[in-house]
């Protein structure tokens, strides 16, 4: 019993520290140092179809980000003067997380052991270290980094520098917290007014061997493990010429290994014209999105079981875009906004009862193109029934994406079924099939608000909706921050999914993928401490 | 047996009596006639301290009405100094150009700055109060600084809610016969500002380019850490509160609005108190802790101009504003709510003339350290702070502004003020 109050003790502990601590933000050393950070106990309940509730998470993570001015008016160091060179900082992010409810939970006990190498129990990374050179008119940012492009929110079109980590909440937290940060380099040069253009620059991003696909977990112990849309359970047998076969995987990495020709490079020029704030961007990379190619010539039955040979590939990529907005302040009082792509190299699966003609390789994969097309606007709209004092801020967006070389074999998400032979169930042995077949055009609109409340605003509501009108599958967050001080910030959430009609999983991870229809169904309500200097 | 209701009610309608006082000595009416009656006052000594006793010779008649509630109080002291004599400085007015002009919507079209505007205010003057507002608008020294600031969101009691700390940094393009940045000519002024705490919004850093052309609306670019990228921001919604100050963007120096959106009266001249030329930030103080306290004051004389919106939703019935009739710096602002007419939001500014920084020197920022000798010799007001309190809430904001002026070369006001420097942010 002993071992599992401990944990709440010491976070009692914890909590109890900093709720009677006053810091000031942003902790200075000197006049040369600084260091900020947060420490977050975040506290997750699943409430499967609203039936009853289990505990899946107790994240605690502490964040420490320092800063060091070491080149300031030319001067580095205080000592040497380094001519061109303006200015130079050197910034480092380190994050630890360990998650409590493996000890908390004896039921978790036997899922995450030693020997799991304590996988999504704990963590220790460095997030980010950088350092930005001021050289007019060039900067430069090098080092480990995240680099966003795009206008659109909460879905991927050309912010695609940086993989996710989707494997311990999916992708419902701060993007800047579950995006991978990669080593490259980072260039801009100022050009400023020329031709018909103001404020106008070129950027050119080089990473030279760091290649990180999305990180997605697939163990179904793990609560955020993504399984499909079917049984949480990992595919263990196969139907093979009218038997029931054990099914044995062996997967082989062929992922883009760490050398030079792996590299990975995009450049951007961003202006403004007449009134219209655009960029146009290239970037050449490789997927993160990882295929499975499947090799046919490498499976085999042997007795009762099926040896199969699965590559994980993450095919290259060329990503051309274009992103306006436009700030309309006499007729809709909004703010518009619109990112267009065109990517090649999109990792696809395709039905294991493909034709010839349709998976000539036989290996169950492809590469498509595909481009997307988002419209959004920010409006700052007065409700005044809801909120007297502060305009409430609406978003909405629409995000349409077409395969352009679109073939009706293309699959989406597998399910994981329950195995049946002659008719019974047979226990503990889970079969995989893929029936889902993608759209050529798939839509998702989203929709968002927020305002805040109390006196000094430390009330902040915020409604956020993604609806996917195929598949009627969506996905509401509700979220109330409250600074109880500058220091501390409690925060509530609850997500919701649901679908409409039918039983359509859907291309976004909303709906019934973690919805009603499925022990998947992750109803979630997330209660935080946020202690933050 | 009647007596005793007959005294209950007597009592009931003293008390209701009390409160109507007290709400109306807010109102938009009680302010208009303190500013149209003037109470007559005797001349102050230098040197003087005006304390709660001298509410009745002295401090209703020199403080607006609206902000009695406020700004008199057990214990206050406020020194009197001279009425000082503040020179612009001695190329201003110098390079102008002339070829500008009020259109029939007191918009001022052509100017270029450099100078004030409009020299001569005259009572019978129809655009009377856009004019004074153009000189408002264009007085010498409203930015080309580096300021740090620090502010306060204060409930009652001086319960403190929040602090905020951010530096804004800002120049003037257009000066009259040149821009600060060739082929610029368009813009007025560039501003950047990022704050740098509490956490969650350290790192959140915006850009605003305001345009010589009244007509057109500001550019604005707000960089989120935790979006990592830029995103445009709308600049003809102002009048929601921002980011739960108590004030909103048209507060900003009296008025930051929109000249054609309002009605406009010229009220004429009023001696008032002012804080115009500090010996330092000001501590707190009153029962909230929400106004200067125990720092020098003069009495000055202010134009009085009287605005109203002309949109329906407007939040605003009316504004008044009190600007120095000598240097145009606005001094205090009123703005009366349109449900009921009394007053919503108020701000009080705190200047500091940058001759006096030669003999004494205004705290520093918590948080870096600046070299204000050279902010001697530039002949202008500084901006140390002001008080923003929202009557209706209560509560009020109050900030300190650490001025250093500074000069930004061409080539550094080309590099610093470009989106290019909104792309990324301190995180």
């Amino acid at each position: 019993m002993e071992k599992y109050i401990r944990p709440y003790l010491a976070i009692a502990g914890v909590c109890l520290f900093f709720f009677t601590t006053h810091l000031s933000a942003i902790v200075s050393v000197g006049t040369e140092l600084e260091f900020e950070g947060f420490v977050k106990f975040q506290n997750i309940l699943r409430t499967p179809k609203f039936k009853h509730a289990e505990a899946i998470m107790q994240r605690n993570t502490a964040q420490l980000e320092g800063k060091y001015y070491f080149l300031k008016d030319s001067q580095a160091f205080g000592l040497f003067n380094t001519g061109p060179i303006e200015e130079a900082t050197l910034t480092v992010t380190g994050r630890g997380v360990y998650d409590s409810i493996y000890d908390v939970r004896s039921s978790y006990d036997k899922a995450f052991s030693k020997s799991d190498g304590r996988y999504g129990r704990t963590e220790a990374s460095l997030r980010e270290a950088f350092v930005d050179v001021v050289l007019p008119p060039v900067t430069l940012r090098l080092g480990r980094q995240q680099v966003v492009w795009g206008e659109t929110d909460g879905f991927r079109a050309l912010d695609v520098i940086n993989p996710l980590d989707l494997s311990w909440h999916w992708s419902r937290e701060s993007w800047e917290d579950i995006r991978i940060p990669l080593w490259m380099a980072r260039g801009i040069y100022d050009i400023g007014k020329f031709a018909w253009f103001d404020e106008s620059f070129v950027e050119g991003i080089w990473i030279p061997t760091d290649f990180r696909e999305n990180n997605i977990s697939t163990d179904p112990r793990k609560p955020w493990a993504f399984t499909g849309n079917g049984l949480n359970k990992t595919a263990n047998a196969i139907y093979k010429d009218g038997l029931l076969l054990d099914l044995d995987t062996e997967m082989r990495n062929r992922r883009p290994n760490k050398k030079l020709t792996n590299g990975q490079a995009g450049v951007r020029f961003k202006a403004i014209w007449g009134d219209i704030d655009f960029s146009l961007n290239y970037f050449y990379g490789f997927s993160a999105d990882t295929g499975i190619q499947v090799q046919k010539n490498l499976s085999q039955t042997i007795d009762n079981t099926f040896y199969t040979v699965k590559d994980i590939v993450n095919p290259r990529t060329h990503v051309l875009g274009f992103t306006a907005n436009y700030s309309d302040e006499r007729f809709t009082q909004s703010v518009l906004r619109m990112e267009t792509t065109f990517t090649t190299g999109i990792p696809v699966k395709l039905s294991a009862d493909a034709p010839m003609s349709a998976d000539p390789d036989r290996d169950q994969y492809d590469t498509a193109r595909r481009t997307v097309v988002m419209i959004a606007a920010d409006r700052p709209t007065w409700i005044r029934s809801l909120n007297k004092t502060r305009t409430v801020f609406l978003s909405s967006q629409i995000f349409w994406r077409h395969y352009i070389d679109y073939n009706p074999y293309y699959r989406g998400m597998s399910t994981v079924k329950q195995a049946t032979f002659d008719g019974r169930v047979v226990s503990g042995k889970y079969i995989a099939e893929n029936t889902d077949r993608i759209d050529r055009d798939e839509f998702v609109m989203t929709f968002s608000a927020s305002t805040a409340y109390g006196a000094a605003g430390l009330l902040k509501p915020s409604f956020l909706m993604a609806f996917d009108p195929r598949s009627t599958g969506a996905y509401n967050k509700l979220k109330v921050d409250y600074f109880w001080s500058d220091n501390i910030l409690l925060r509530f959430q609850q997500h919701i999914y649901w679908r409409a009609f039918n039983n359509d999983p859907g291309p976004w991870g909303l709906g019934d993928i973690w919805g009603q229809t499925s022990e998947n169904s992750r109803h979630e309500t997330d209660l935080s401490i946020i202690f933050q200097f | 047996m009647f007596g005793v209701p007959k005294k209950l009610l007597f009592l009931v309608l003293c008390v209701f009596a009390h409160f109507s006082w007290a709400n109306d000595e807010q109102s938009y009416d009680r302010l208009y006639d303190w500013i149209t009656n003037p109470i007559p006052f005797e001349p102050i000594e230098t040197g003087t301290h005006l304390g709660l006793e001298d509410r009745s010779s002295h401090l209703e008649a020199l403080i607006p009405q609206s902000a009695w509630k406020y700004y008199i109080f057990d214990g206050m002291d406020m020194e009197i100094a001279a009425t000082g004599v503040y020179p612009a400085p001695p190329e201003w007015g110098q390079h102008m150009n002339d070829d500008y002009h009020l259109d029939d919507r007191g918009v001022l079209v052509g100017f270029k700055g450099g100078g004030f505007p409009f020299q001569d205010i005259k009572n019978e003057d129809p655009f009377a109060g856009q004019k004074v507002i153009w000189n408002m608008l264009w007085r010498p020294g409203q930015v080309d600084f580096v300021m740090p600031m620090t502010t306060w969101l204060r409930g009652e009691g001086g319960r403190l809610d929040r602090k905020l700390e951010f530096t804004s940094i800002a120049s003037t393009y257009s000066r009259g016969d040149h821009c600060l940045v060739e082929g610029y000519e368009e813009v007025k002024t560039k501003r950047v500002m990022e704050f740098r705490s509490p956490r969650d919004m350290a790192g959140a850093k915006d850009m605003s380019i305001s345009y010589v052309d009244h007509d057109r609306e500001n550019s604005g670019w707000m960089y989120m850490p935790s979006q990592r990228k830029p995103r445009k921001t709308l600049a003809s919604e102002r009048t929601s509160e921002l980011m739960g100050m108590d004030m909103i963007r048209e507060d900003m120096n009296g008025f930051g609005g929109k000249v054609y959106e309002n009605s406009w009266t010229y009220l004429g001249t009023k001696s008032v108190l002012a804080t115009i030329n500090v010996p330092d930030n000001p501590e707190f103080g009153g029962p909230h802790l929400w106004v200067p306290h125990k720092t020098r004051w003069e009495v000055r004389k202010a134009h009085v101009v009287l605005m109203h919106p002309t949109v329906d939703n407007h939040p605003y019935s009316s504004r008044i504003v009190f600007i120095d009739a000598d240097t145009n710096w606005s001094l205090w602002m009123f703005a009366f709510d349109r449900e009921d007419n009394h007053l919503l939001r108020m701000n009080q500014h705190y200047l500091k003339y940058s001759e006096s920084y030669a003999y004494e020197t205004p705290q520093q920022a918590p948080y870096i350290k600046q070299d204000f000798s050279e902010n001697v010799g530039h002949h202008v007001f500084l901006h140390l702070g002001e008080s923003d309190i929202n009557a209706k809430k209560p509560h009020a904001t109050m900030t300190h502004c650490y001025v250093k002026k500074r000069e930004f070369t061409e080539a550094r006001a080309k590099q610093f003020y470009s989106l290019r420097n909104m792309i990324s942010g301190r995180r």
